[in-house]
Order: C-alpha cells, then structure tokens, then sequence
C-alpha cells in the first residue's frame, strides 16, 4: 500500500513545518495551520511566539549551519492563546547537490508531560518543606547509622551532623544504644516507639519521644529509616509538677490528720477538765487546741505560699526594726512553752532590702521550727532559742539557733527538701523547703548546722542590695 | 502491786502521747510512753506492757522498723500492737505484701476517736 507524501506528511500527530534560510515557514501541515494560523509569507517565529524577532536559540538556524539533526525545548502560543509545550526536532532537507535548501521542524505537544514534571517537582518541594518545617527533629539514617539527611530543628538543635552516627549527635557518646530501636527498624520493617533522654549541642538535657519508621526502595528493601523526635521535656515537667501535687496533697492530709488527732487530744481533755472540774486540765487541753490550731493555720499559710510562685516585692527596710518585730511576734509563744527566747541584735546593721512579709514569714518558720525541736526534745530540762542580726557591706546575717533535739546527717542533708519532715505527723515537709525557697528568691542562702540532741544553728544570709531577679531560676 | 493492765504508747508527737495516756488512764489502764521506735525499746526492757499502740512515722527509728524488731524477738513477739496511724491504708499494704510478718492486733487511723481506741484495748485485752 502507498500512502502518498502529501497525506503522511498533514497527518502527522505534531506540528510539522518547513523553513527556508530566512526561517520563512515555507509549508505547514493541517495541525499546525489550525493551532497557529496561516503561516503565508510568516517567519517561524512570528507564528510560534508572534514575536518580531528570532529566538535566541535557533535549532532550524544550527540545522541550517552544520547540517545536523538538532533538538530542544519550547514554549509556543496557540491563535487561541495557549501555551503549548513542545519538543523540537529539526532535519535538513538537501538537493540533489547535497546543499541544504530547507529545515523541517516537528515539534511535539509535550505540554501534559510537562504539567506532569511540573506538579512532580511541586510535590517534592512541598514534602521537603514539611520535612524542614516539621515542628520536631527528623534524621534519616543509613545501615551504618550515619546520619544521611537532617531537617532544619534538628540542625538548629543538634549541628550540622551528617555523616554522623545518631548516637553521637544524640547521646555525646561513641557506643550504640541499646536497643538500638533504628536497627530494630531496620530488621523488622516495624514502626518503633519510645522515650529517650537527648543533649542538644549547648548541652541542654531534653526528654524525646522518638519513632522510627522503613524508607523502602522500589523493590520493597529497607535502605534507610527515618527518626522523627518530638520534644516532649514540658510534658516532663507538668507530669512532674502532677506528681509533686499529689505528694502535696498526701503529705497534707497526713499532716492533718495528726493535727486533727491533736484536736482530738485537746477536746478531750478539754471536756474531761470540764466534768471534773479540774482547772489543771481543762487548762492542758486548751494548750494543746490552741496549739494545734496555730499549726493549721500556718500549714495554711506553707500551702498557699508554695501554691503560688511570687517575685518579692521589694522595699528598704531597717534590719534592726524588722529583726525587733519578728522576735515580738513569737516572744509570747516561746514564755508558754517555757522555752527562753533572746534576741541579739546589732544596732548598726543598718537597712536591707527585701520582700518584709517573705523574709518574715522564712525567719518565723525557722524559729517555730527551733521552738518545735525543743519541745519535742525531753533530754533536757531547759531550753533555749537565740535570735541575733548581724551585718557587714554587703550581707544581713539572721542567725536562730536552739538546744533542741537536733537532727542526724541525713535529717539535715533532707531538711529543705520538698515533703521531707522528721515530725512525724506533725509536718507536711514544707516548711523548710518554702524558707529556702524564699532565701533563694532573695538571692540568700541558709546554712544549717546541727547534731542530735545538740539542737540547730540556721544562718540566713540575704545581700544587703537587690539583686535581678530575671536572672535567676528560683522554682 | 496494781493488777492495772499497762499500755506502752509510743508517738513522736507528744500532743497525741498526752491524748492517749490521759484517755487510758481515765479509763483504768496504767500507761507508759515512748517518743519513738528506740525509747520504745528502752521501754521493754524495763517492763513488758500488755498491749502496745504504735504510731508508724516517726525519727530515730520509725514504727515499721520497731514493729518487725519485736515480731522477730522471742520475748516481745507475742506483745499485742496496734497501729495508729495517719498513713494505716500504707502501713496495712506493707504489712500484707512480706507475709512473713504477721499482721498487728489492729489498726486504727488519726484522728483517733475516744471510743474507738477504748473499745479495741478493750477487745484486745479481755
């Protein structure tokens, strides 16, 4: 069968079109006349691009010059104003001489090809953003545990680390952790969960919560796996802060309840002075009520000042003054329990700054606390609490010292620490914690000596100046 | 010599010590008292109580530690003890997770009721 030149060459499925030196399109196929138009006494490029010059690359001119079969890639305009993506190749057509008389140009519509390249790359940009923007570290590592690609938290956090082993960017450390939960991945394909602690490059300590998952190659191999690490170091520390609530509360009913035994105690004995009329008694009784009720009211106070975290509220004060008024409040309380209470303070230790109603709720604990060691205390007959402020230019010293019961090494190791008491039901082991605490929001320090049976020395040394607070972490 | 039973209490807080010993000697019993686990072993060795009540926090040496020192010691093994406690939901657990140690004579949680502490001696001694 013959099929005639004429019908292949207007059937082609592209656009086919004939030019002369000059790039005059000289014949057009039925396709091309019908996306672009009459091309009578037209230059390729005027019907291409309906542009009045010539394209800066020409594969026809290059035919033209070296006689060699050329292609490349353009974007042409339709009469109806669409952009047409095609694929250009060229062909010279020669005489009988061989001289080359004119290039045929076949351009190919490759515009859904190229829409296709197009959203591809659009793809691959959008998950690479979410592979850097991603608000946790994501690592891909090789069999090796190299690091081969890292996200930009990580970076942030961790450095440029690739080529790295994951545990040497993690854990600081040249040994593999074990379980090694990215090998694990690595043999059985599985998705692995779990909690590790990490250290970023400023050495910050940071709980994680880290998965890993399989990247498979076309053929379903394992060939890297990808470790995605959220940083869950608040969740710690709410969780702790929870578990700290908790013990608080415990450590508060436990408290009350022996107060409340205390109660117990007074009302009975109370209600058995009544009956018997016996002064002596009903007198005892009271003591007891009213000190249980004291001790209520200020494990009240330890509550609230431990619920609620506050800057100090600063003002120069007289130390000599405020030391006065402090050891006013608890003189009354120490003549009931038969306890000598003397205070020393130095006239010439001149003003202070500091919260008053902190540092005298720290110094009143403290105090209470020695006035309580030697109540408790029956091996020996007198007791005996001192009060003294001393100063220099730059510290207030408060010194409180008894010959109560004194505490052992590990007491006095614990006794700031939050919930510890060695009084039994008598403490919610917030007391100390909650002067400390104090001291510290002041930039102070307390120093504690003491021995069993030998009684307690605290000095609380707070600087005469206020320091920045914003510079400290005082929780 | 009084044929009174006497009761060893033992707490570290001596509101509660004063409470129990003023509560059971109005009603008949003689009392001695201990402000922790180590006095409370002085204590035995001065004389055997019938009964003794054992609060369980306490320093020097706690109620946890005295009370497993006596069950394990042929002479004071047999000496009825109740717990009384702010904590006796924790200290009955401890008690029954070591089996080997067997279970007091009662328990009894702050704040203590008059009555209720009259009527265990009361059972606990008949």
């Amino acid at each position: 069968m013959e099929i005639p030149f004429q019908q292949l060459f207007e059937n082609m499925p592209c656009y086919l079109t004939v030019q002369d030196r000059d790039l005059k399109v000289i014949m057009a196929n039925d396709r091309f006349q019908k996306d672009f138009g009459s091309y009578e006494g037209r230059y390729c490029y005027q019907v291409y691009k309906n542009s009045p010059y010539k394209c800066e690359y020409c594969a026809v001119e290059k035919t033209f010059a070296d006689g060699l079969q050329r292609t490349s890639e353009e974007k042409v305009k339709c009469q109806d104003g669409r952009d047409v993506s095609v694929l250009i190749n060229t062909t010279p057509i020669r005489d009988n001489n061989g001289d080359i008389v004119a290039v045929m140009e076949m351009s190919t519509d490759v515009t859904n090809i190229k829409n296709l390249q197009r959203s591809f790359k659009e793809n691959q940009e959008r998950y690479k953003l979410l592979f850097e923007e991603v608000p946790c570290f994501i690592s891909i590592q090789n069999e090796n545990l190299e690091i081969i690609n890292a996200n930009r938290l990580f970076r942030e956090h961790f450095g440029s680390v690739l080529g790295m082993k994951c545990f040497e960017v993690y854990k600081h450390r040249k040994e593999e952790c074990f379980p090694c939960k990215v090998r694990q991945t690595f043999e059985d394909g599985e998705i692995h969960s779990h909690e590790e602690v990490v250290t970023t490059k400023n050495g910050r300590s940071m709980n994680c919560m880290v998965n890993t998952a399989p990247i498979r190659d076309i053929n379903g191999n394992i060939t890297k796996v990808i470790e995605m690490s959220s940083d869950i170091t608040e969740l710690r520390d709410l969780q702790d802060k929870l578990t700290s609530i908790g013990l608080l509360i415990s450590s508060i009913s436990h408290g009350i309840k022996g107060l409340l035994n205390g109660l117990n105690g007074g009302i009975y004995l109370v209600n058995k002075g009544i009956e018997s009329d016996n002064k002596e008694r009903l007198t005892k009784g009271w003591d007891i009520v009213l000190r249980n009720v004291d001790r209520i009211r200020s494990m009240v106070m330890d509550i609230l000042y431990y619920a609620k975290d506050r800057e100090p509220n600063w003002e120069q004060i007289s130390a000599v003054e405020f030391a006065q008024d402090t050891y006013d409040v608890l003189k009354d309380k120490a003549k009931e329990m038969s306890i000598e209470f003397t205070a020393n303070i130095d006239e010439n230790v001149g003003d202070f700054d500091c919260d008053k109603n902190a540092i005298r709720a720290l110094l009143v604990n403290l105090i209470e606390n020695s006035l309580d060691a030697c109540r408790v205390d029956k091996s020996k007959a007198e007791h005996h609490v001192s009060f003294a402020v001393t100063g220099d230019d730059d510290y207030v010293v408060f010194t409180i010292k008894d010959n109560g019961i004194g505490m052992d090494r590990e007491t006095r190791d614990k006794a700031f620490s939050l919930f510890f008491s060695s009084k039994g039901g008598d403490g919610t082991g917030l007391g100390l914690f909650i002067a400390n605490k104090i001291c510290k929001s002041h930039g102070g320090v307390i120093h504690l000596e003491s021995k069993p049976l030998k009684g307690c020395e605290f000095n609380v040394k707070l600087p005469r100046r206020s320091i920045d607070l914003s510079s400290r972490d005082f929780k | 010599m009084s044929n009174k039973k006497t009761i060893l209490v033992i707490d570290d807080e001596p509101d509660t010590l004063t409470f129990f010993s003023s509560l059971l000697e109005d009603n008949g019993y003689a009392t001695i008292t201990a402000d922790n686990g180590e006095t409370g072993l002085k204590r035995l060795e001065e004389q055997i109580p019938d009964l003794i009540t054992l609060d369980v926090t306490m320093p020097e040496m706690s109620g946890v530690e005295y009370y497993r020192t006596l069950r394990s010691n042929e002479k004071w093994k047999n000496i009825p003890i109740i717990i009384i406690t702010g904590i006796s939901d924790d200290f009955k657990k401890f008690i029954s997770s070591r089996k080997s140690v067997p279970a007091p004579s009662g328990y009894l949680s702050k704040p203590v009721e008059p009555k209720e502490l009259l009527n265990m001696t009361k059972d606990i001694l008949k």
